[in-house]
């Protein structure tokens, strides 16, 4: 098979047992790989109900079909299981050199089972595997785990996937550092890894992935993917280059939607002191970071000495990262913001979940919920950034109120009680992305629909689309005009592009590649990517396959959710949003519960799902291929038989 | 008068390798960077760089060669002859840069040769001064303008903090 290297590894750490197992191509490329993979792995081995920190949930880490193409964005890898955080379908995509590497150990994807007896680690090289003692590991921080391995290895070249503390202590919203500051942030796939008392995965190969048509491949990338004009709309270079994904902190407080005061407020008083351009123009850069063959180079690295040391192997700051943890919790001190971001990564926790249950706990605090004895004696007081730092490290070590909060804000809520579920920003108790949808109503929607929980990264449809199309996806002006892409447009026409995104989106996270080259303000055309997949695999790949297959893997992780027990009551959003915003040029601007519920409706009805209750139909799932999972659904009662049918 | 050579500044490179496939890409028609004649390496979080062929004057390789396969050119360009080469590696001991590599299926050694004085790496480099096509005194007086700005720009930070 052209494209993959046709084999899947399994290992079961309860039975100590290593096994390989073929990929199909009929598998491949109706899934893809990445997320599709996982879906396809997950919804067929995983039983509904179960423990999602037992050793019964299963751990996939899957490259995409492109994964190992030389060219920007494309170097990605997910990792997917049912989440601890939500109960529901959980999946994290991280960039950097880890993805690529493990494609050359000659495995596409590799299934963890099972839970070890005492701590151990993966070591994957070129089509072998075995599991090795990691006791004197355990409790050390990301980084010096991944070179004390490296060193053990005596190669340099290794490449190591591993959780801190956090996942050891099975904090829900644990993450997962790859290589050098990448991470699968979200949904707390560090705290399945932590469940199996495994602390690392370490890859090196040096196989090779087939291509049906190499010479054709080399001409397309150096013609349309990595020339400088490839990716030069305005987010590039001058944009992430410049000054990373933080630029957009500026943006958001410009147009009055900067998530501020645990998203009571869009407009932070501070801000100059946490934007792009102080970071930028401050002496704590040392330098860019960049993931394999990218020409963006959005990352960056900080030190300073004052008034907290920052260590530069983990200082690493980006938009969602900075905003969690400064304006939201009111905090302008950008120092103690990247500090807290230090210790996030050196512990191994989501920056943006840890930031929002933060900003959690200080409303609790100022309602009188949580009290300061509650609180261990810290003064969560708006913008404390003291105190910030040391629930940071309170959370990692489940010590104290660290302890309530590590479960996630929606669980936490549900333990305080008195209203506090009024304002956990969370869906389906994953914490909120750093975006305020009462000025962007289609991302709100997608935020609400996304499976797993609030995500920003399944469905963008707002600012991007109203100076930029996409005609080769069917968003062009004769269909969409301007007033149907305004960023407060709530009607029909926003929703078909949710959809669009959406299935697009699911494609993305299975080839598994970059959001930021790949968005229509100047990122890569979507056929642009078809003929890479089409002289790689050497499948006569189309746009209207690609947004089946979209469809499809949509579907399927829908379908997992459905048998999760998700409903169309679990699509919505906070209360909090259906408030006006108090300020700002879009003052007065909310989201109504009747305008997100007429887009509910017409979203399922777009998609073809239940308009009661936002599970998918039988003839919409065997539309899609996916006869089986309508078989599934329907046997545990979750959709109804149609009496009438032929079989 | 010293030679053009591709240089790479430690500072400005972040090790993405594009180079690498560039030159596989245009030397060989692969996607497999083991075909290239410039190798980055990553050395985090501090630097990264990329080195090719440094064109030395008195070349350690070509001395090394039992066979006189590989010659110095009038340009510099350290040439391999693939008829005489047998890939025993005894240049790629001799340099102290690890900047000749064996060919992955000709069992030949490789050396940048410059894409005769228009280097493709540089070309698509997409980080400003990262990779540069310059002599040893351009790529000197290059430094020492960095090293002024650096230090300015330090100094002027400080100053901002204490007033």
């Amino acid at each position: 098979m052209f494209g993959y290297m046709g084999k899947i590894l399994r290992i079961n750490l309860t039975k100590k047992t290593i096994t390989e197992e073929p990929l199909e191509e009929s598998i491949a490329r109706k899934f893809l790989g990445g997320r599709g993979l996982g879906a396809y792995i997950l919804f067929k081995e995983l039983k509904p109900g179960i423990d999602p920190l037992g050793p019964e949930n299963k751990l996939v880490v899957a490259t995409g079909v492109i994964t190992g193409i030389p060219f920007p964005g494309n170097s990605g890898l997910n990792v997917m299981a049912k989440s601890p955080l939500t109960g529901i379908w959980g999946e994290a995509t991280a960039k950097g050199f880890f993805g690529p590497e493990l494609k050359a150990t000659g495995y596409d994807a590799i299934i963890i089972e099972g839970k070890a007896e005492n701590p151990v680690y993966l070591w994957i090289h070129d089509g072998e595997a075995e599991i090795r003692d990691a006791s004197h590991l355990w409790g050390k921080p990301t980084r010096e785990v991944q070179k004390l391995i490296k060193a053990e290895l005596k190669d340099d070249r290794v490449q190591v996937g591993c959780i801190g503390i956090a996942g050891e202590n099975l904090v829900r919203f644990a993450n997962i550092m790859f290589g050098f500051n990448h991470f699968a942030g979200r949904t707390g796939m560090g705290a399945v890894m932590g469940s199996k008392n495994l602390k690392a995965i370490a890859v090196r190969g040096t196989g090779k992935v087939r291509y049906a048509h190499e010479e054709k491949l080399v001409d397309l990338l150096m013609e349309k993917l990595i020339s400088k004009e490839a990716l030069s709309g305005p987010y590039f270079p001058d944009g992430l280059f410049k000054y990373g994904s933080l630029a957009d902190l500026g943006y958001w407080q410009e147009t009055g939607r900067l998530p501020t005061m645990n998203f009571r407020k869009c407009l932070f008083p501070g801000y100059e002191n946490v934007t792009a351009e102080t970071l930028t123009n401050s002496p704590y850069i040392i330098r860019h970071n960049t993931c394999p063959y990218c020409t963006v180079g959005c990352n960056r690295i900080t030190k300073a000495n004052n008034p907290y040391q920052l260590d530069p192997e983990y200082a690493t700051p980006e938009y969602e990262s900075t905003a969690a943890l400064s304006t939201l919790c009111m905090n302008d001190n950008l120092v103690a913001t990247l500090k807290a971001i230090e210790l996030c990564n050196k512990y191994g926790i989501d920056t943006m979940s840890t930031g929002v249950t933060i900003a959690f706990a200080m409303e609790c605090y100022e309602k009188g919920l949580i009290t300061k004895k509650d609180a261990d004696g810290i003064d969560l007081t708006w913008g404390n950034h003291e105190a910030i730092i040391q629930l940071v490290e309170k959370i990692a070590r489940r010590q104290g109120i660290g302890n309530l909060l590590a479960e996630g804000s929606r669980k936490a809520a549900e333990k305080l009680g008195g209203g506090a579920e009024e304002f956990a920003m969370h869906v389906k108790g994953m914490e909120f992305p750093l975006h305020d949808v009462r000025g962007m109503k289609g991302h709100g929607l997608g935020i609400a629909t996304s499976n797993r929980g609030a995500c920003h990264l399944q469905v963008e449809t707002d600012d991007m689309f109203e100076g930029n199309l996409a005609p080769d996806i069917g968003i062009d002006e004769k269909t969409f005009p301007k007033e149907y892409r305004d960023r407060l447009y709530a009607g029909p026409e926003k929703v078909k592009i949710a959809k669009i995104i959406g299935d697009l989106f699911a494609v993305f996270d299975s080839f598994v590649i970059c959001k930021w080259t790949v968005y229509p303000c100047g990122g890569y055309k979507t056929q642009t990517l078809v003929d890479v997949v089409a002289a790689a695999t050497g499948w006569d790949f189309t746009i209207d396959e690609l947004m089946k297959t979209g469809e499809r893997i949509f579907n399927l992780c829908r379908a997992f959710n459905a048998r999760e027990g998700i409903t169309r009551k679990d699509d919505k959003l906070p209360k909090r949003f259906t408030e006006p915003l108090p300020e700002g040029p879009y003052k007065g601007e909310a989201f109504p519960e009747d305008v997100f519920e007429r887009m509910l409706t017409e979203f399922y009805r777009l998609r073809g799902w239940d308009e009661k209750t936002g599970v998918p139909t039988r003839e919409k799932l065997e539309e899609l291929d996916l006869g089986y999972v309508a078989d599934s659904l329907e046997n545990l009662g979750i959709i109804k038989p149609i009496p009438q049918r032929k079989r | 008068m010293s030679h053009k050579f591709v240089v790479s500044n430690s500072n400005k490179c972040l090790g993405c390798r594009i180079c690498e496939f560039v030159c596989s890409a245009t030397k060989e028609k692969r996607l497999d960077p083991a075909f290239s004649r410039i190798r980055p390496v990553n050395y985090e979080p501090i630097g990264s760089m990329a080195i090719a062929c440094l064109l030395c004057e008195d070349p350690a390789c070509v001395a090394a060669c039992p066979r006189d396969a590989l010659l110095k050119d009038e340009k510099g360009v350290i040439r391999v002859d693939e008829y005489k080469c047998n890939g025993c590696g005894w240049c790629i001991l001799a340099c102290e840069f690890g900047a000749i590599t064996l060919h992955p299926t000709k069992k030949v050694v490789m050396t940048c040769d410059l894409c005769d004085g228009d280097p493709e790496c540089v070309k698509h480099c997409p980080f400003e001064d990262a990779l540069a096509y310059a002599t040893i005194e351009e790529v000197a007086n290059k430094l020492r303008k960095e090293a002024v700005d650096n230090m300015l720009r330090v100094i002027k930070a400080g100053a901002k903090s204490e007033s």
